[in-house]
Order: C-alpha cells, then sequence, then structure tokens
C-alpha cells in the first residue's frame, strides 16, 4: 500500500502553478493561420447555395474548405464497434442543428478569416425543428432524421436497446401497488475554461502534427485518418493536457478540418473556438426523458420494473448509442429487481449532438432511481433509507444484464450515509451486511434469481 | 508603448486597442494568461497591474502603458517556488490548472493587500474566477495557508500521515 492514503504530489503540479504546462493554446509554431468557421445559423435547413469564390480571392486567405475536400465525408464516432455513421464532417445538403459547420477558412490572422468566412455566399430552405425529445418520439411528429427519428442500429438492427428480465407480469399481477414517475433532466454544457482548440502542423515528411486538447487521443486519432483516408503512420497527434474537458473534449471536434486545412494551405493552422461557440456548437450532456413503473409490494419490495428511456441524441448519433447502452445496464440503480422490462431509444432533435459527460448515460438514470426510491417510500408510508436497504444489491443478486455481483457496496454506503447524517435505523437494518441474502430478506420473488449458488 | 513584464521592459509594436491578453500572448510570446473567454467572464486572463489584477482580455494594451505586470512566470521560479505557489501544490489546488494562473494572481494580490485566511474574504477576492473542475474548496484553502503563513515541504511523500476519504474526509 504505497499509494493508498499516501499523499502524493501531483506530476503536473508544479508545471501548473509556473505557468509552464503547455496547453495547445500555448504551442507556438511560426507561420501559423488562424481559421474561422461558416456555421449554420439554422437548427433545420436544405442548403441551397454554397459558393466560397469570393472568400478564396482574397488576399491573406490560404485555403477554404467545404464537404468537397473531405476524403471521407461520413465516419462514425463509433465505426470501431459497428455502428454505421451518420454524420458529415462538414453540412453537404443540409444542416440539422444550430451552428453547424459548413465551411472553413484559414487566413493570417482570425480577423480576416472572420471576414473571408462572412463572403461565403449560403442559400438555406428552412425545415421544422425538434428540440424535445419526448416530441420527437411521437409518430405524428415530423421526420428530421433521413433513418427516422430514432437510431435503428442496436444489435441484430433493433431501432431500441431492450433488456427482459423474469417475469414481468407475474409481477405487475402480484404488486400491491404501482408507483409510476417521469423524470426529465436537462442538457448541461461542459463548458470548460479551456475552449475547442487545435494546431496542425504539415511536416516536410509528410506527416501531420496535431496538437489536440482531446479527452480521447487515440479515437481522435483514428477519426482522423479514416476522414483524411491516410494511414495512422501518417499522423504524430501530441495530447495529454486538457484545460477542462468533463467528457466534452471525447468528440473529435476540431483535428480533422484543421489537418485538412493545413494539407490544403501547406501552412500550420490553428483553430480556437470563442466563448460563443463553446457554448452554441460544442456537444453538451444529453437531455433525458425517463418513465418509470414500478410493482411494489405495501412492505417496501420492488417486484417488477418497466421503463421507458428516450435519450437525446441531438442532430447525429455520435456516442450516444453507446451512453444508452450503459444507461441500460444500471436503470436498476443499486438495487435487485428481478423482473424487468426496459426499452430505450437514442431520439434525433435538433439540439446541438449529445456526448459524454462523467458518468456518460448512468447519471441521468442515477438521478431518476434514487428520486423514484424515495417516491416510492412515499407512497408507502415507508423509512426511504430502510427501503434502500431492504432492495440493496446483495452478493448473488444479479444486475439487469446478468452480471452476478461479488462485492457489491450498497449496504456498506447507504448505512454509512445514514450514520453521517444521523439518520436512525432499527438495529436489523444497522446490522445488515452484503452477504447473500437469507431469511427475510430472501423472500420468494427473489430465490429465482439466484440461480445455481455454485456459479456464484 | 513600453511595457515592464516581469522585471523586464519591452517596447510594443500592437495597436493600443489590441487586448493586454493579446500582446502578451502573441506579441510577447508569455502564455501563463489564459484566454478563457475574451469577455472578462472567466478571470483565468487575470495579471497584475502596479500590484492591482485585471483581466487582461478587456484591457486595451495602451491602458497599461508605462506599467508594472506581472504574469504567473512572475511569481516564482522552478527552484524557487513562491509561497502561493507551494500552497497550491501542497493543497491539490490546481487540477486541469487552465484557470490556475489568474487564480494565484487574485489570491496574490489579496495577500499583498493584507488578506487574511478568513473565508469569506477569500472567496470575495476570488468571485468572478470560474474554476469548471470545480476546485474551490481546494483553492481557497491554498489561499488562506498562504495568508496564515503556512510552510509546507513538498518534497515529503508522507504516507499514512494523512487521512483518507475512508477514514473522514481529506485532512
Amino acid at each position: 500500500m504505497k499509494v493508498v492514503g499516501a499523499r502524493i504530489p501531483r506530476y503536473d503540479g508544479t508545471a501548473h502553478v509556473t505557468g509552464r504546462t503547455t496547453y495547445v493554446d500555448d504551442v507556438r509554431v511560426p507561420g501559423t493561420l488562424w481559421t474561422k468557421a461558416l456555421r449554420s445559423p439554422h437548427h433545420h435547413a436544405a442548403i441551397t447555395k454554397l459558393d466560397t469564390s469570393k472568400a478564396e480571392a482574397m488576399e491573406g486567405v490560404h485555403a477554404v474548405i467545404t464537404w468537397k475536400d473531405v476524403p471521407l465525408l461520413e465516419y462514425g464516432h463509433l465505426a470501431a464497434l459497428g455502428i454505421p455513421a451518420d454524420e458529415p464532417l462538414l453540412a453537404k445538403d443540409e444542416v440539422r442543428y444550430l451552428g453547424q459547420p459548413i465551411a472553413l477558412v484559414a487566413a493570417e490572422n482570425e480577423d480576416l478569416a472572420a471576414e473571408a468566412v462572412s463572403r461565403i455566399e449560403v442559400g438555406f430552405e428552412e425545415r421544422p425543428a425538434l428540440f424535445d425529445v419526448r416530441q420527437a418520439f411521437d409518430a405524428e411528429a415530423p421526420e428530421i432524421h433521413h433513418e427516422g427519428n430514432w437510431y435503428k442500429h442496436f444489435e441484430e438492427e433493433m431501432d431500441r436497446r431492450q433488456i427482459r428480465k423474469g417475469d414481468i407480469k407475474w409481477a405487475f399481477d402480484n404488486a400491491d401497488t404501482i408507483v409510476q414517475g417521469v423524470y426529465r433532466p436537462a442538457a448541461i454544457e461542459h463548458a470548460p475554461i479551456e475552449t475547442q482548440v487545435c494546431q496542425v502542423v504539415p511536416e516536410a515528411n509528410g506527416r501531420l502534427t496535431i496538437y489536440s486538447c482531446t479527452q480521447a487521443l487515440y479515437f481522435s486519432m483514428g477519426v482522423v485518418a479514416a476522414h483524411l483516408q491516410v494511414p495512422l503512420n501518417k499522423l504524430k497527434v501530441v495530447g495529454g493536457t486538457t484545460g477542462g474537458g468533463f467528457g466534452g473534449k471525447v468528440d473529435t471536434a476540431t483535428e480533422t478540418m484543421c489537418s485538412l486545412l493545413a494539407m490544403k494551405s501547406g501552412r500550420p493552422v490553428k483553430w480556437r473556438w470563442t466563448r460563443e461557440e463553446e457554448f452554441l456548437c460544442s456537444s453538451t450532456r444529453a437531455p433525458w426523458h425517463m418513465e418509470i413503473a414500478d410493482a411494489v409490494t405495501k412492505d417496501g419490495w420492488i417486484l417488477g420494473r418497466k421503463m421507458l428511456t428516450l435519450h437525446d441524441s441531438g442532430a447525429y448519433s455520435r456516442f450516444s448509442p453507446y451512453g444508452l447502452t450503459k444507461h441500460s445496464f444500471h436503470h436498476t440503480g443499486a438495487y435487485t429487481i428481478p423482473n424487468l422490462e426496459f426499452d430505450g431509444y437514442v431520439v434525433y432533435t435538433n439540439r446541438t449532438p449529445t456526448t459524454a459527460m462523467r458518468g456518460f448515460g448512468v447519471t441521468s438514470v442515477s438521478f431518476a432511481v434514487e428520486t423514484h426510491m424515495s417516491r416510492i417510500a412515499d407512497v408507502l408510508g415507508l423509512d426511504p433509507i430502510e427501503i434502500r436497504l431492504k432492495n440493496a444489491n446483495r452478493i448473488g443478486d444479479t444486475s439487469p444484464n446478468g452480471i452476478v455481483y461479488t462485492d457489491p457496496s450498497t449496504v456498506l454506503t447507504i448505512q454509512t450515509m445514514a450514520e453521517t447524517t444521523g439518520h436512525e435505523l432499527p438495529a436489523d437494518y444497522r446490522t445488515m451486511t452484503s452477504e447473500p441474502r437469507s431469511g427475510d430478506l430472501l423472500p420468494e420473488h427473489l430465490v429465482a434469481q439466484l440461480g445455481n449458488p455454485e456459479e456464484h | 508603448m513600453n511595457l515592464t513584464v516581469n522585471g523586464v521592459t519591452h517596447e510594443i509594436d500592437s495597436s493600443p486597442l489590441t487586448p493586454l491578453l493579446d500582446v502578451l500572448r502573441e506579441e510577447l510570446g508569455i502564455t501563463g494568461a489564459k484566454a478563457g473567454c475574451h469577455q472578462g467572464g472567466c478571470g483565468a486572463c487575470t495579471v497584475l497591474i502596479d500590484g492591482e489584477p485585471r483581466r487582461s482580455c478587456l484591457m486595451p494594451v495602451g491602458y497599461a502603458d508605462g506599467g508594472e505586470i506581472m504574469t504567473v512566470e512572475g511569481l516564482g521560479t522552478l527552484d524557487d517556488l513562491s509561497p502561493i505557489q507551494q500552497a497550491f501544490i501542497h493543497h491539490y489546488a490546481a487540477q486541469c490548472g487552465f484557470c490556475t494562473s489568474g487564480m494565484l494572481l487574485a489570491g496574490q494580490a489579496y495577500i499583498d493587500h493584507g488578506g487574511t485566511d478568513d473565508e469569506e474574504a477569500i472567496q470575495n477576492a476570488l468571485a468572478g474566477h470560474v474554476c469548471r473542475c470545480t476546485g474551490y474548496s481546494k483553492i481557497i484553502d491554498a489561499v488562506a495557508a498562504t495568508a496564515r503563513g503556512d510552510s509546507f515541504d513538498l518534497t515529503e511523500t508522507a504516507v499514512g500521515k494523512h487521512t483518507t476519504m475512508a477514514t473522514g474526509g481529506a485532512e
């Protein structure tokens, strides 16, 4: 035990307090061009015209790129997992969210790049836009995505993430009461103090050096190589220093476009988003819509749960199918519910594409589950801590996706919380452990899920 | 125009309306002050001008003409860290580090003006400095420790000397 309980100095502490840490914005490369983007002013529109000739003709403008300059226009963030691409690097025929990039300019300075962007001629034909995930899921909602309003490519080409466990009909037939709730956490912008930023240097040996603020260097490397259609050995990605990310720097927001500008201009290129762009155009944590109906007994057992989750993916799928999958595995929280019927959908809206943020997919369901546990206690007139302890995961219990818990800490965690907050518990709850269920805590409905003890 | 930055005087070529932040970073290559918002909203660009904390992103360089400017690079060196730098390391007050230079300089100005370890007074002194890693309590602890004159042995990796989460919170 050299580390646990020890005071370990931060390896980057001294650099941080002396201003020595080199963030991407601090990289100095002589001759660097600055970048500005033409972004969609509409939430949803067809692009009817795109003419960059006046911008290209300006003195001091060294490269302008549109979708025509991208060797592989669509590449999915989760392509490595076989999830199909649905998002163009630069908008081609349509825009699906406010701020979606359409064209980029690299020029001698930022002001000139902004001036060049203003000279790009672009036309739109506005389309109806959707901003609420529940509304977008309605059968009557206008279609805003070419494959319909929700993602269709879970395993076996399913249109939802589905979990079925035990006998949900039995649970609802045998319940004393049904407790329902709807939970809708809103979007959150990560808002790191360092905005999205990238610097790309075309090297004499034909490689690109990419200084990136990414949280996911190898993800970004693969995404850039795929769009550019170059082997990985043509890219040297320098990362590891991020001025705050919180999940918002997992998506590859800038590296590919900067690389294309560097290749086209033959010059080092830098793109630093403004604070306004960071708020308006960067990905956010998703808004969610969760409906829970629990079959409960009057003494506080949860016999079964039906749950519908709508995960607002924003305009494109990106990492959302992965986030929803994690969400589905956690939809009973830290509690054992043997009979489950879960349906989760990744739904498109015209919001900024959503992404990871600190516990991707799980924080939303934790909020819903914990609020719902307290609601059940309220409805039944039971103690909210005792009902949690009663249903808490124990050794030998199984998760929604069938994983057997071997070392759950729920009981200890809740007991500690009760003690810390001065919440009085009866003796049998105070002395409860995580050991396999028995006696009063192993009612008939939980016996079946324990299966063969040999497996534990 | 002339600026004295961390004791070195520079002749400035940029136009007087250029933000001081851009002059420091782009003309002089002194990158300790960070561009977090360019709107005066986050505090990451804070420098000291004649001892007063100022948002360099909102200050035209002409207003600082002839002034004595201190950036984080002027606080101390790798071999000779200033007390507030040592306190930030000891108290883990820098996480991603992007807000740190602004926090350090605002904290230094507070102490130079006779600030004490009073938590509310420190909060007021650091108001408007955003730490999105939300490490505020550690930052406030570090400024308070500096105000008290606490000393630290930063070379020590003390096993077992400090309480852990499991036994009841940070030290």
